[in-house]
C-alpha cells in the first residue's frame, strides 16, 4: 500500500504506468529506429530494451491483479493532487515553453524579465515593487553572465541591441 | 625527489595565494552554476592563462577547477540540483538533510570531505606518482565493463523500496542514454530526427530537467523547501551547526579517507569521471554500511561518500596527463593545451625535465584545497539561509534560469526545450515514485557502458568471455559479486541471530 493510500479505499495506479508507457512507446520506437543497423550498433539497445520490455510486463502484471483484486482503479490522482497546484504547474511548464519559443523575437532579457513577471504572477506574488526588481535582478544577472561575460550565442533582441549601440 | 624539493614547492605554491584565491571564488560561482563547467571556464580564460607563466597559469586552473567539484555540491543540498554530473548522487541524502533542517550541517559535511578527500587523494598521488600512472594501463575496456557495473548497481539501491520500479527507471535511462549515433558506424539511432542528438543526449540538460525542473514542480506544493520541525533550525542557525558539521566529518574520518581513494582510482583511468567515481562511492558505502536502509533518509555518509569521490577524481584525472600525456579529461585536456603552448611536453620525461611543474601540479592542488576550507567553510552558514525563501519565488528562479543554463553548455535552443521533456518526465517519476535518480544514472552511465562494452566485444569478435579474461577483470568481477552478496548475506545472519 502506498503512502498515498487510506485503508478501505482504491489505489490511484493510472498513474503508475505513465513512465512504463512512456519507457515502452520509447522502447518501440528505438528498436524501429535500429532494426536495420550492424550488430555492434544495436547489441546494447536490444540488451537494454529486451530488459525494459520485461520489467514493464512484470509491472502491468502487478497493477493487473490488483485491478483484478479490486483493490485499485485507474485513477491519477497522485499526479494531479493537490487540485490547487495543478493550474500552476501546468501554467508554468507553457510559460517556460512560451519563453524558450519567444526567445527569438524579444531575445534573452526581455524574454526572461517576461517571463519571470509573468511565473511570479503565477506563484502568487502581486507586489508591483516586488515583480518588478525580483524579475529585473534575473534578467541583469543573465544578461552579464551569458551575453557580456560568456558571450553566449542567444538570440539579440531590443534590448541586446540597444545596449550595443549604446555601448559603441 | 626531496624533501627540500617538496617544502619549497609548497612555500612556492602558498606565495601563489593571490590567483589561489580568486580561483576558488571562480570555480564555486562555475561548479554551483548548473550548466557551466571547469573546462568551458578554463577556455574563456585561456588568453589570460597563456599569457602568464606556467606555474601562476597551473595554479590558477587548478584552484577553479577542484573548486567547481566541490561547489557543485552546494545547490545539490539546498535545492536538489546539482551543480555538476558529480554532484548527482549528493543530492540522494544532501537534499533530505536540508529538509530536516540541517542545512548548514550538510554544507560542512560537503566542504570537509570535499577538500580532505581531495587532499588525502593529492597526497597520495604525491607519493606514488610513478606507481599510480600504471594503473590506467591494467584498466582497459574489458575492466571498465565491471567498474560501470559497479555503478549502475547503485540503480538497484536506490531503488530499495521498490526494486521493479527502480529498474524501470534506470533502464528507461539506459535506453536514453542509448540515443545518438554508435561509437563504431556512426550511425544514428534514435534521434527523432534531431541532428541536435546526434552526439547522444546532453548530460546538462538531462541534469536540469530530472533535477531542477521536476524539483521545482514539486515545490509548488509547498510554501517552503524545509519541513514545518526544518523551519526552526533553519532560521536560527549559528556557528555552532558548522562546528557540528565538522564534528559529524571528524567522526567518519575514514568515510572519507576510503571513498576519496575510490574517487582518486576511477580518475586514473581516462575517461572516466566524476559522476561514476560519485555513483560507485555512495553505492560502495551503501553496501558496506551497517545501516543500508537509513541512505536516502538524509545521513552524513550519504553526503561524504560522493563528495569525498568526486573530489578524489581530482588529482586522479591529472595523472595520466603528467605521467602518460593522455588527458583523463576535458578539463585536463585543456591545462594541457596549456602546458604545450609553453613548450612542456607531457609524458614520463617530465619528471626529469620539468619536476617543478610535475609534481608542482599536484602540489598546488593540495595547497588550493588548503585554501579552500578556509574560504568556503565560513560561507556555509549563509548559503544554507536560502531555503527559508519562499517557493513563490524560488520556482519562477529556478526553473527560468536552470532553462537558460541549459543552452550555456552547447548553445543549442533545442537543449533549453529538452530539458524541460525531461523536466516533466522527472515530475512524473518523481509522483509516481520511479527515481530519477535512478533514471540519470541509466542516462550517465548508459553511453560509458555501452562503448566499453562494443569495444571489448569488438576484441573478440563478439565473444563475451573476452569480459573474464584478465586477472584485474576477474578480481573486479569477484569484488562486486561480493558487494552484491554482503547485504543478504548480512541480513540473512541477522534474521537468523534474531
Amino acid at each position: 500500500m502506498s503512502s498515498n493510500e487510506t485503508p478501505g479505499s482504491k489505489a490511484p495506479l493510472g498513474a503508475d504506468l505513465v513512465i512504463p508507457a512512456l519507457a515502452l512507446a520509447f522502447a518501440a520506437y528505438f528498436f524501429v529506429s535500429i532494426s536495420d543497423l550492424a550488430w555492434e550498433a544495436k547489441a546494447n539497445g536490444m540488451l537494454i530494451g529486451g530488459v525494459l520490455l520485461l520489467l514493464i510486463a512484470a509491472q502491468l502484471a502487478r497493477v493487473g491483479l490488483r485491478l483484478w483484486a479490486g483493490t485499485a482503479d485507474f485513477g491519477f490522482d497522485r499526479l494531479l493532487r493537490p487540485r490547487e497546484a495543478l493550474a500552476k504547474r501546468i501554467g508554468m511548464v507553457a510559460l517556460t515553453a512560451l519563453f524558450i519559443f519567444s526567445m527569438d523575437w524579444l531575445g534573452l532579457t526581455l524574454a526572461l524579465f517576461l517571463a519571470t513577471v509573468a511565473a511570479l504572477v503565477l506563484m502568487g506574488v502581486r507586489k508591483p515593487a516586488q515583480l518588478f526588481w525580483t524579475s529585473f535582478g534575473v534578467a541583469v544577472f543573465a544578461y552579464v553572465m551569458f551575453i557580456v561575460v560568456l558571450d553566449a550565442a542567444f538570440p539579440r533582441g531590443p534590448v541586446e541591441v540597444f545596449i550595443a549601440r549604446l555601448l559603441s | 625527489m626531496t624533501w627540500d624539493f617538496l617544502l619549497g614547492q609548497f612555500a612556492t605554491q602558498f606565495g601563489l595565494w593571490w590567483v589561489i584565491v580568486p580561483g576558488i571564488l571562480i570555480g564555486i560561482v562555475v561548479g554551483a552554476l548548473p550548466g557551466f563547467s571547469a573546462q568551458n571556464t578554463l577556455i574563456m580564460l585561456l588568453p589570460l592563462t597563456l599569457a602568464v607563466p606556467v606555474p601562476t597559469a597551473l595554479a590558477f586552473m587548478i584552484a577553479l577547477y577542484c573548486a567547481t567539484h566541490l561547489a557543485g555540491g552546494i545547490p545539490a543540498i539546498l535545492v536538489k540540483i546539482p551543480g555538476t554530473g558529480g554532484a548527482a548522487a549528493t543530492t540522494i541524502d544532501g537534499y533530505p538533510m536540508t529538509q530536516k533542517g540541517q542545512a548548514q550541517q550538510a554544507l560542512v559535511l560537503c566542504f570537509t570531505a570535499s577538500v580532505f578527500g581531495g587532499l588525502i587523494s593529492t597526497l597520495v598521488t604525491i607519493g606514488l606518482l610513478p606507481w599510480l600512472s600504471k594503473i590506467g594501463l591494467y584498466l582497459r575496456s574489458v575492466e571498465m565493463v565491471v567498474v560501470m557495473l559497479f555503478g549502475l548497481t547503485l540503480i538497484a539501491v536506490v531503488a530499495a523500496k521498490d526494486l521493479l520500479k527502480g529498474l524501470i527507471a534506470g533502464f528507461f535511462g539506459l535506453l536514453i542514454g542509448v540515443i545518438g549515433t554508435d561509437h563504431i558506424y556512426n550511425t544514428p539511432r534514435a534521434t527523432f530526427g534531431f541532428l541536435e542528438l546526434y552526439d547522444g543526449v546532453p548530460l546538462v540538460p538531462a541534469l536540469i530537467g530530472l533535477f531542477a525542473i521536476s524539483e521545482a514542480l514539486v515545490m509548488i506544493e509547498s510554501k517552503l523547501i524545509v519541513s514545518k520541525e526544518g523551519q526552526g533550525r533553519a532560521s536560527h542557525a549559528h556557528w555552532a551547526d558548522t562546528v557540528e558539521g565538522l564534528r559529524m566529518a571528524a567522526s567518519r574520518w575514514w568515510h572519507i579517507v576510503w571513498t576519496s581513494f575510490v574517487g582518486l582510482f576511477i580518475g586514473i583511468v581516462p575517461g572516466a569521471g566524476a559522476s561514476i567515481a560519485a555513483f560507485v562511492a555512495y553505492q560502495q558505502s551503501r553496501m558496506w554500511s551497517k545501516h543500508p536502509q537509513r541512505y536516502g533518509t538524509g545521513i552524513p555518509e550519504g553526503v561524504i561518500a560522493p563528495e569525498s569521490a568526486n573530489n578524489g577524481v581530482t588529482s586522479g584525472t591529472l595523472v595520466p596527463m603528467m605521467a602518460l600525456g593522455v588527458p583523463g579529461g576535458s578539463t585536463a585536456a585543456v591545462m594541457m593545451i596549456v602546458l604545450q603552448y609553453h613548450g612542456m611536453v607531457m609524458g614520463p620525461r617530465l619528471f626529469d625535465t620539468h619536476p617543478e611543474i610535475a609534481y608542482g601540479v599536484f602540489i598546488s592542488m593540495a595547497v588550493a584545497y588548503i585554501f579552500m576550507i578556509f574560504t568556503i567553510l565560513p560561507l556555509a552558514r549563509y548559503m544554507s539561509r536560502i531555503v527559508l525563501i519562499g517557493t513563490s519565488y524560488l520556482v519562477p528562479v529556478i526553473v527560468l534560469m536552470t532553462i537558460v543554463a541549459a543552452f550555456a553548455g552547447r548553445q543549442y535552443q533545442f537543449d533549453m526545450a529538452l530539458a524541460l521533456v525531461f523536466g516533466v518526465i522527472g515530475y512524473i517519476a518523481h509522483k509516481t515514485d520511479y527515481h530519477v535518480t535512478a533514471i540519470l544514472i541509466g542516462v550517465i552511465l548508459g553511453p560509458l557502458f555501452e562503448e566499453y562494452l562494443v569495444r571489448s566485444l569488438r576484441i573478440s569478435e563478439g565473444d563475451l568471455a573476452i569480459l573474464f579474461s584478465s586477472p584485474t577483470a576477474n578480481t573486479l568481477w569477484a569484488l562486486l559479486v561480493a558487494s552484491l552478496a554482503l547485504p543478504l548475506v548480512r541480513a540473512w545472519l541477522k534474521q537468523r541471530a534474531g
